[in-house]
């Protein structure tokens, strides 16, 4: 079958108002469910998922794919407005969102952020009709010791969203380790810090701590100072998202969408790690440097566009290969078997009408979430105009909706109130939060993934350069850390 | 008392080496401890460990290490020649005395109110109480809508969670909600 | 979506008054704890049944996942839950027979639940890569004498973990633990993945979780552990290769409530589970999913259920794999 051939019956598939619908309607969903605290973009694909059993295979994961990138983009919103990340990927669009938020720029950086996710999301899906089948075989060669330097590699990133001290950065990045390591060993199954309890035995939920990390320290904020915010301006204002603001913010939003595309290809990372890569490299390469942590909207963009460019391609390892990238596209192949198709290489031959169909419907999407998105800034701008001490105790009770939501656990609220103590004397003593998350996402990356390696090899190290993937990322993180040393020696970067 | 309370409530005169002597020395002890104490008696390795690299017991006690090292270096920085800058931005409000203690200590009993209500009295009406102490303790300025919030909110979140989301909201052994 | 729960909503405020007088279970919406995340086989499994069992049950079933740990957090959920019916678990093989064997410090034991049904059986199947050299159960073994064989699996204390080391041991590998090495993955589609990548060798896991792979030509399945072929899985079974003793090898998927619960309620499960299984959806999409739909009665069960926790026990205990810490 031609190209031509194959993209006439993607559209006989979808070309039914149904099919867009659905799309739509996901989107509506995923965007609402996004932006609340708790109800991350997992959730609501596993609730959806139930629904679409009687739809037809097209419909159903159309329906899903549009829940999915709805809440990918939801989940910004109230990262912005209130500093609670919907989703754990849009924790590092708090770090300069919620920032412009205390300015009285919303607005802009709503605007901001929706426009940058359009765009990733643009770009990831062109990747995924582009180069699906060569980044999947490239994915593919990525295994343990791969993984291991990747995500030394990431570790750097801590180094530039640690502030004004790189040395409190770090504390903060172990803390995130030592949390991390709360759980069963993954080797031996035996406890580590668990204190024989059932709850700790799963580790601390990602969610809890997240969120207890971000929100709950601005609470106890307001209980230590309850008018420390009065005379600045809250409100959403006019401020718009400029096209200039878009046009200077391009370069990070491509470089963002490229960095999603790439991690989200390879099955495992997920989203976070890709949007605090993508910040940390605006950062890096800004003129601006030195306001970003403090309301930058490239900072902003870069974040959204990381986290919105991994949202397209975690289907590439998906549709190539079969293999889920991460929890959500687990969900949805869960969705594929249901109607008795088998994403893999197979499925292009097999059943390429529905590829292209989904393909169509992936344009689409780009489109449609520009417009339900916008529709969501207007519905939610109300949020910055809400007193602060009425919004306050309202987000205390919508984090703790939201946080036992998450694994229908009392104890993950307990989890959220002691990490909110831990962030707010965090806080106090000037210690940055983001080192903190992104430690303990890539911690237990790190340790398994070293581990595993050390097993395939019987302990023998030298599997952790056995090939030019590791290579290439011992060389950039050998590279960065000489760039940070010697940015500190030099005192850009502020050591202390 | 005097460490515990400048961790928490930092001090006036917040420099860079006040911050880092007070971080240095906290930092080193919890490593110490975890290297002596908490690694040794709470993380479990099984006798038949093959290699030491392959232990449940090596990455804490790698990560145990990485902060010792860090909290040497807070200290050398903090004893390190050279001028100590008193920190910009400080919007630490002193002027109260014993009252935002008060209130933080109040925030942290609502906080473990809730957790012994949670199970017990039901999600909605803890969280209404939550709010309804949050919002005064916070002395708002709108009183009425606050307590009308406080009714309303968890009501809709409760509908929201437990109807449209499927999720079950634990409902206490006193009042259930349909 | 709304409409159906607002449906449910006014169904429950005319149940609540026309019910008033007779107060007998269920008398509210019950809530059913999945010990394992969402998107997985036990919460597919659970959602897909969950429709017809609370057609039959006459009240919503409320779905819960509560992970981590094995499945262990949510068990334990359930355990502590007061026994009046209104708190039940979907159990799984790694929850309720791998783990039970395998582990010293899981907080709870069997005789803490009550089952009241097994209804679905998933076949284990055991696969390689195709460019392995591999074609056979006792390549396999050859290429385990030589060294550097190594298995996958989705954590310590899973199927896949107890699987892989019961197989070789089967076919005649004497320690299998030390001939082999087991490199632990998080969850069971990382599993998968580190086979089809060369991190690991073979691995023996749920049928349906390989389903898509075998059928793409990207894995090679080496032997299936039913009586019966697997449609889809051109292997031999384990009694074409003369190992019925792995027969007990199967995933399952059941329902158990706490210890202390009552025999009528009890009972009642017995009735819906019965008239849920008829449910032509549920069928179809289990039989998609790959599973055999087989509803037991609790003796049944229970039965089963120690059963494969005996075999799975003496296997630890003569291996030496129970984790003590």
């Amino acid at each position: 079958m031609s190209l031509m051939d194959s993209l006439a019956a993607g559209f006989a598939l979808v070309g039914n108002i149904e099919a867009f619908f659905m799309l739509f309607v996901g989107l509506v969903v995923g965007v609402v469910a996004g932006a609340i605290p708790g109800l991350s973009a997992t959730m609501a694909v596993a609730l959806t998922l139930p629904f679409t059993f009687a739809m037809t295979p097209i419909n159903a994961i159309l329906l899903l794919l549009g829940v999915y990138k709805g809440g990918i983009f939801g989940g910004s919103i109230p990262a912005i407005l209130i500093k609670t990340p919907g989703t754990p990927a849009s924790s590092a669009t708090i770090l300069d969102g919620h920032p412009m938020a205390e300015r009285g720029e919303a607005g802009r950086a709503l605007g901001m952020a929706l426009y940058a996710s359009c765009t990733a999301d643009a770009v990831s899906n062109l990747a995924l009709i582009l180069f699906a089948g060569w980044l999947a075989s490239f994915a593919l060669n990525f295994g343990p010791p791969e993984f291991f330097a990747l995500i030394l590699f990431s570790l750097t990133i801590i180094a530039g969203v640690s502030g004004e001290s790189l040395l409190r950065g770090a504390l903060s990045a172990l803390a995130g380790l030592l949390l991390a390591t709360v759980g069963l060993d993954l080797v031996y199954g035996t406890n580590r810090f668990t204190f024989g309890s059932p709850n700790m035995m799963g580790g601390l939920n990602f969610i809890a701590v997240l969120i207890g990390l971000f929100a709950i320290p601005e609470i106890i904020a307001m209980a230590w100072n309850p008018v420390a915010h009065l005379g600045k301006t809250r409100a959403l204002g006019k401020s718009r998202c400029s096209w200039a603001d878009y046009a200077k913010s391009f370069k990070s939003i491509i470089r963002g969408s490229m960095i999603g595309v790439f991690l989200g290809s390879i099955p495992g990372i997920g989203a976070a790690p890709a949007a605090f890569l993508s910040y940390s490299e605006a950062r890096r390469t800004s003129k601006n440097q030195a306001n970003f942590g403090k309301g930058e909207i490239e900072g902003v963009a870069a974040s959204e566009a990381g986290n919105n460019g991994v949202a397209g391609a975690t289907l590439i390892p998906l549709l190539a290969l079969g293999v889920p990238g991460d929890v959500i596209t687990a969900i949805i192949i869960g969705a594929f078997m249901v109607h008795g198709l088998q994403p893999g290489p197979m499925m292009f031959v097999l059943n390429v009408d529905i590829i292209y169909g989904l393909f169509i419907g992936l344009i689409v999407s780009s489109v449609f979430l520009l417009f339900v998105g916008s529709l969501a800034i207007r519905g939610f701008r109300f949020v910055a105009d809400v007193p602060k001490r009425i919004l306050m105790p309202g987000v205390l009770v919508l984090c703790i909706y939201g946080v036992f939501a998450v694994n229908n656990n009392i104890f993950d609220v307990g989890v959220m109130f002691a990490m909110g103590w831990v962030g707010y004397i965090m806080m106090r003593n000037r210690i940055p939060a983001a080192p903190f998350l992104i430690a303990f996402i890539l911690g237990p990356l790190l340790e398994d993934n070293f581990r595993q390696a050390m097993l395939m090899s019987g302990s023998d190290p030298i599997i952790l350069f056995r090939g030019p993937i590791t290579w290439f990322f011992w060389a950039l993180t050998l590279l960065t850390v000489f760039a940070i040393t010697r940015s500190t020696l030099r005192k850009k970067v502020p050591l202390s | 008392m005097g460490l515990g309370v400048s961790t928490f409530g930092a001090s006036l005169t917040m420099t860079q080496k006040s911050l880092h002597l007070r971080l240095g020395i906290a930092v080193s002890l919890g490593a110490l401890f975890l290297i002596l104490h908490a690694i040794p008696n709470y993380v479990y390795a099984p006798s038949n460990v093959r290699n030491i690299i392959l232990s449940p017991l090596f990455w804490p006690y790698v990560v145990a290490g990485l902060t010792a090292i860090i909290g040497l270096s807070l200290l050398f920085t903090a004893f390190r020649p050279g001028e100590d800058v008193p920190f910009e931005n400080e919007d630490v409000v002193h002027s109260d005395g014993i009252t935002p203690w008060l209130r933080l200590a109040g925030l942290g009993a609502i906080m473990l109110v809730t957790m012994f209500a949670l199970p017990r009295v039901g999600m909605v009406w803890t969280t209404m109480l939550v709010f309804v102490a949050c919002a005064f303790m916070f002395r708002t300025r709108h009183p009425i809508a606050a307590v009308v919030c406080a009714v309303v909110v968890p009501l809709l979140l409760y509908a929201f969670f437990a109807h449209v989301a499927g999720v079950a909201i634990p409902q206490g052994d006193f009042v259930r909600l349909p | 979506m709304r409409l159906r729960t607002l449906g449910s909503v006014l169904a429950l405020g005319v149940g609540l008054t026309a019910g008033a007088a007779v107060a007998e279970y269920p008398e509210r919406p019950i809530n059913m704890i999945i010990p394992y995340g969402a998107g997985g086989a036990t919460d597919i499994s659970a959602r897909t049944i969950a429709e017809p069992l609370g057609t039959a049950a006459g009240r919503p079933l409320i779905m819960a996942n509560v992970t981590g740990a094995g499945g262990a957090t949510g068990s334990v959920a359930v355990q502590n839950a007061k026994p009046d019916g209104y708190t039940m678990l979907f159990a799984r093989v790694g929850s309720h027979s791998v783990n039970p064997a395998m582990k010293a410090t899981l907080p709870y034991t069997l005789d803490d639940f009550r089952f009241v049904t097994v209804y679905e059986i998933n076949p284990v199947a055991c696969a390689v890569r195709p460019d392995s050299g591999i074609d056979s159960m006792d390549d396999l073994v050859a290429k385990v004498a030589e060294g550097g064989v190594s298995y996958s699996s989705s954590g310590v204390g899973s199927l896949l973990h107890l699987a892989g080391a019961m197989v070789l041991k089967e076919f005649g590998v004497e320690d299998p633990l030390n001939e082999a090495t087991h490199i632990p993955q998080q969850g069971g589609g990382a599993a998968a993945t580190a086979v089809l990548n060369g991190t690991a060798t073979f691995i023996c896991t749920n049928t349906s979780a390989l389903a898509n792979f075998v059928s793409n030509d990207q894995l090679k399945a080496l032997m299936v552990t039913t009586e019966t072929p697997v449609v889809g899985f051109d292997a031999p079974t384990a009694n074409d290769l003369g190992k019925p003793r792995l027969n007990a090898l199967v995933g399952w998927t059941g329902i158990a409530g706490p210890a202390g619960l009552p025999d009528d309620v009890s009972a009642k499960w017995g009735e819906w589970i019965n008239s849920a299984a008829q449910d032509a959806e549920f069928n179809e999409t289990m039989q998609s999913m790959g599973s055999v739909i087989d509803v037991m009665s609790p003796e049944e069960a229970v039965d089963f259920i120690n059963n494969q926790y005996s075999v799975f026990r003496a296997l630890v205990d003569e291996l030496g794999m129970r984790v003590e810490g």
